[in-house]
């Protein structure tokens, strides 16, 4: 959370790569794909809209490419998302720490028709979401640090270029294609003080339903896509005297089991900066 | 000073807030999420017209309407026919909420329902197998549900299917209307007025059932081209009877005569599709060399496969496979002439407008790409085109035989114009715009066969050339659907402009002898 007024901001750029993807439950290669890159920059900002509600945005620019084959990348502005979240509740444990439960409510839209379908090279899949989301974060005395949410991701129906399509044993007459909710969690834990953070992470999708991709087809936007992505996260301050408040972010994960996704490596990082616009005494 | 109970209050006003918020937004995202459909809707069909001289009409493989004889009838006053009026209304007594809705579904057009049925069959079984330790197994009918299942059904075995079972339920329908007229039994809730009729009038003679043709000349083609659709494919043929034998339309010996007639009718189109030239359209490896061997010495790039591990070329040979209106040499008569040669400015030039087309795509072009893909997973161009006459033929209150009549016409050209297209793409051996050019890189999956022509602007062409004489006030639609299902190939990066031009040109063509075909059907 940043207090009342500030902004936390910044681009963060993330590079994601998988030469193995799940078609379905098979791990496999595909020599007509090779790797499949996609680079992320997100620019993000928090806002302190009071000290307890925070509101959060996200816009990223994404470009993809295969590093085999025909087909040829996209890119392009994916959907932007905001997110409000609540400090609800703090508890002071009185030798151990602070726990805190943020309910938290967020959605996205895509910001332009960008064609989503052509997977896996569209830089997304065209849905509207939106998904309440719980956190809950212990911060000890001495630095240690844990954080745990989770989230249930409601999405709207996608409208497609075509009149038909077949996925999940089935051909569907029309162009509108529902989209399987989601179910998603992460934890984190390490250490947080000083300003800096250093934790493992571990987030895991589930979709609730939709189609596996057939063998030697290509994924289908409404495919039951699930992930466990295991890795880590270091927040580490830049001592700037002109610059007070500049971090530098960096995270990385494996995406080490899923199902028609890619098995990915994940790199992001990147610089935020958070800036106190006017500072109000304490009521 | 804040009490507690303020706080309270203030994180209850924020749940409040939070929750009517999120059910709002969450309401509104899941009101558009609507079912989507998986059928036509399709109205009940009443027919403009009985069309009861249809046993006449022009028949396609059979030698007319009395091939497969249908014996007379039991007279209406017969005790096994009046028991089978007593069970009709005996059923009718009770039924159930899902026999109602399968009376509902079947009662918009058995000939539509089964082109819906064709196309998820078609679309079920459109993936090309998958490397194993850098070759491809090939599909083995012998053996349809090993991996790779039997069939690959891509755009030249999807063509042939759809023809098959359009025109043997096309022939099968005009002789049973021919038995129809010529024995005139009536429908049961004719012959007893306690039965209800719960499907629409046809004005239709009730033997042998129509429904009944249908379901006989489908169940049989279908489980041969596409055996690990069995399940499907049984159990719409036990719906349409139950439907059609709880509506009042047909007894049971109006079915068990339709269905043995559509049977046998089945039976004669498979005896020739056995020997049809389909077995041996995949060729060999040596057969895929000379291809290539007859390019160069023709001092040409030849075709070869982008795909990693490459993949033995599409079906090469089924431009020797027999077509329905187009003799062997129709089709090498109808060659479109050479492509530029692939050393040539004129080629260079062509590869440089895929490139520009691509490059410079517009979002209206893009969606074109995508609406035309009709790539693997898919229902293919054939089955495309079996879509966009559908709402055709069931606005048009088309009868039964005049329906099938219409996708009998339609897929006769799509089959005839895979032929001939194939038989070009052969004999030209072109390589694609991304194999001239490397820089070329695709917005569709590129197909695995050689460019020149383009299919989807033959099959087009072809498609779009039939529909516009059956339905002549369309307005122009179906030939700008073509020009556009055309045009989407360059968009995507997948064809040259001298593939398009020729393929419609060459469709064109083919469709023609459909459209001569049908002129003198004795239909119109």
């Amino acid at each position: 959370m940043v207090t009342k007024s500030a902004v936390l901001s910044g681009t963060l750029y993330t590079h994601d790569a998988w030469d193995h993807y799940w078609e379905g439950t098979n791990n496999r290669t595909n020599g007509n794909l090779g790797t499949v890159t996609t680079q992320t920059l997100d620019f993000n900002a928090v806002y302190g809209f009071k000290n307890r509600i925070n509101v959060l945005g996200t816009v990223p620019f994404i470009w993809t490419q295969a590093s085999q084959g025909v087909l040829h990348g996209q890119k392009g502005f994916q959907d932007i998302s905001l997110a409000v979240k609540y400090e609800l509740i703090r508890w002071q444990l009185r030798q151990w720490g602070t726990v805190r439960v943020f309910p938290v409510v967020s959605g996205s839209i895509p910001l332009n028709n960008y064609e989503p379908d052509f997977q896996p090279m569209s830089v997304g899949l065209h849905a509207k979401t939106i998904a309440p989301r719980t956190t809950v974060n212990f911060q000890g005395l001495h630095g240690l640090y844990g954080n745990g949410s989770a989230a249930y991701v409601f999405r709207s129906n996608v409208t497609l270029d075509r009149n038909y399509y077949y996925t999940n044993g089935q051909l569907y007459l029309s162009n509108q294609v529902a989209m399987p909710n989601q179910f998603v969690y992460s934890v984190a834990a390490g250490y947080m003080g000083r300003g800096m953070m250093f934790v493992g992470t571990f987030a895991e999708q589930q979709t609730r339903g939709g189609g596996d991709i057939r063998p030697q087809d290509l994924p289908f936007i409404s495919n039951r896509m699930n992930s466990s992505k295991a890795g880590g996260a270091a927040v580490i301050p830049i001592p700037l005297h002109l610059l007070h408040g500049l971090q530098y972010w960096f995270m990385y994960s494996n995406t080490f089991d899923g199902r028609n996704v890619g098995q990915s490596n994940t790199f992001t990082s990147g610089l935020m900066y958070q800036i106190q616009f006017h500072r109000r005494s304490a009521q | 000073m804040k009490s507690p109970s303020n706080d309270f209050q203030r994180s209850m006003r924020f749940a409040l807030i939070f929750g009517v918020t999120f059910m709002g937004i969450a309401l509104m995202i899941s009101g558009c999420a609507k079912s989507i459909p998986s059928s036509e809707p399709l109205l009940p069909l009443t027919p403009a017209s009985t069309d009861s001289n249809a046993g006449t009409w022009k028949m396609i493989v059979l030698t007319g309407p009395t091939q497969i004889t249908v014996a007379a009838p039991a007279v209406a006053s017969d005790p096994g026919y009046q028991a089978e009026l007593t069970s009709i209304l005996n059923e009718q007594g009770h039924l159930t909420d899902s026999e109602r809705s399968l009376i509902t579904y079947w009662s918009g057009s058995g000939v539509l329902r089964w082109n819906e049925i064709l196309r998820n069959l078609v679309a079920a079984n459109d993936l090309p197998p998958e490397p194993v330790n850098g070759t491809y197994p090939a599909p083995d009918p012998n053996n349809p549900f090993d991996i790779p299942t039997y069939p690959f059904s891509n755009p030249p075995y999807a063509a042939r299917a759809y023809s098959y079972v359009s025109i043997a339920q096309y022939d099968a329908l005009k002789a049973a209307w021919y038995y129809k007229f010529l024995y005139n039994r009536a429908q049961p809730f004719q012959n007893n007025t306690k039965i209800q009729l719960l499907m629409s009038a046809t004005g239709l003679p009730s033997y042998p059932s129509e429904d009944a043709v249908e379901a006989g000349v489908n169940s049989t083609l279908l489980a041969k081209l596409f055996p690990t659709g069995i399940n499907l494919i049984s159990n719409t043929a036990s719906e349409q009877q139950e439907a059609v034998l709880l509506s009042g339309k047909a007894s049971s010996s109006d079915w068990t005569a339709g269905f043995a007639l559509g049977q046998a009718v089945a039976t004669a189109f498979l005896a020739r599709a056995n020997n049809d030239g389909m077995k041996s359209a995949a060729g060999n490896p040596a057969e895929w060399a000379q291809l290539a061997a007859n390019a160069t010495a023709q001092g040409q790039i030849p075709w070869i496969s982008q795909e990693t591990p490459p993949r033995p070329p599409m079906l090469p040979l089924f431009g020797q496979v027999q077509a329905w209106m187009l003799s062997p040499s129709n089709v090498s008569n109808l060659l479109a002439p050479p492509p530029p040669s692939t050393s040539s400015p004129q080629m260079q030039q062509e590869a440089a407008a895929v490139k520009s087309a691509v490059e410079n795509i517009t979002r209206d072009q893009l969606a074109t790409v995508y609406k035309w893909n009709d790539g693997a997973n898919s229902v293919t161009p054939p089955g495309h085109w079996n879509a966009i006459a559908v709402p055709y033929i069931s606005n048009a209150k088309f009868s039964e035989v005049r329906a099938a009549r219409t996708l009998a016409l339609v897929n006769m050209a799509l089959h005839d114009s895979a032929i001939e297209c194939w038989y070009t793409k052969y004999n030209y051996f072109n390589p694609r715009p991304s194999q001239l050019d490397p820089s070329i890189k695709v917005l569709i999956p590129l197909p695995n066969f050689p460019s020149y022509v383009s299919g989807h602007s033959e099959f087009s062409a072809a498609a779009s050339d039939v529909l516009d004489y059956v339905f002549p006030s369309n307005g122009g639609y179906f030939d700008a659907q073509a020009q556009e299902a055309a045009m989407s190939r360059l968009y995507g990066g997948i064809h040259y402009p001298s593939d398009i031009k020729y393929g419609l040109t060459q469709g064109k063509q083919v469709g023609d002898f459909t459209v001569n075909f049908a002129k003198a059907d004795g239909a119109n």
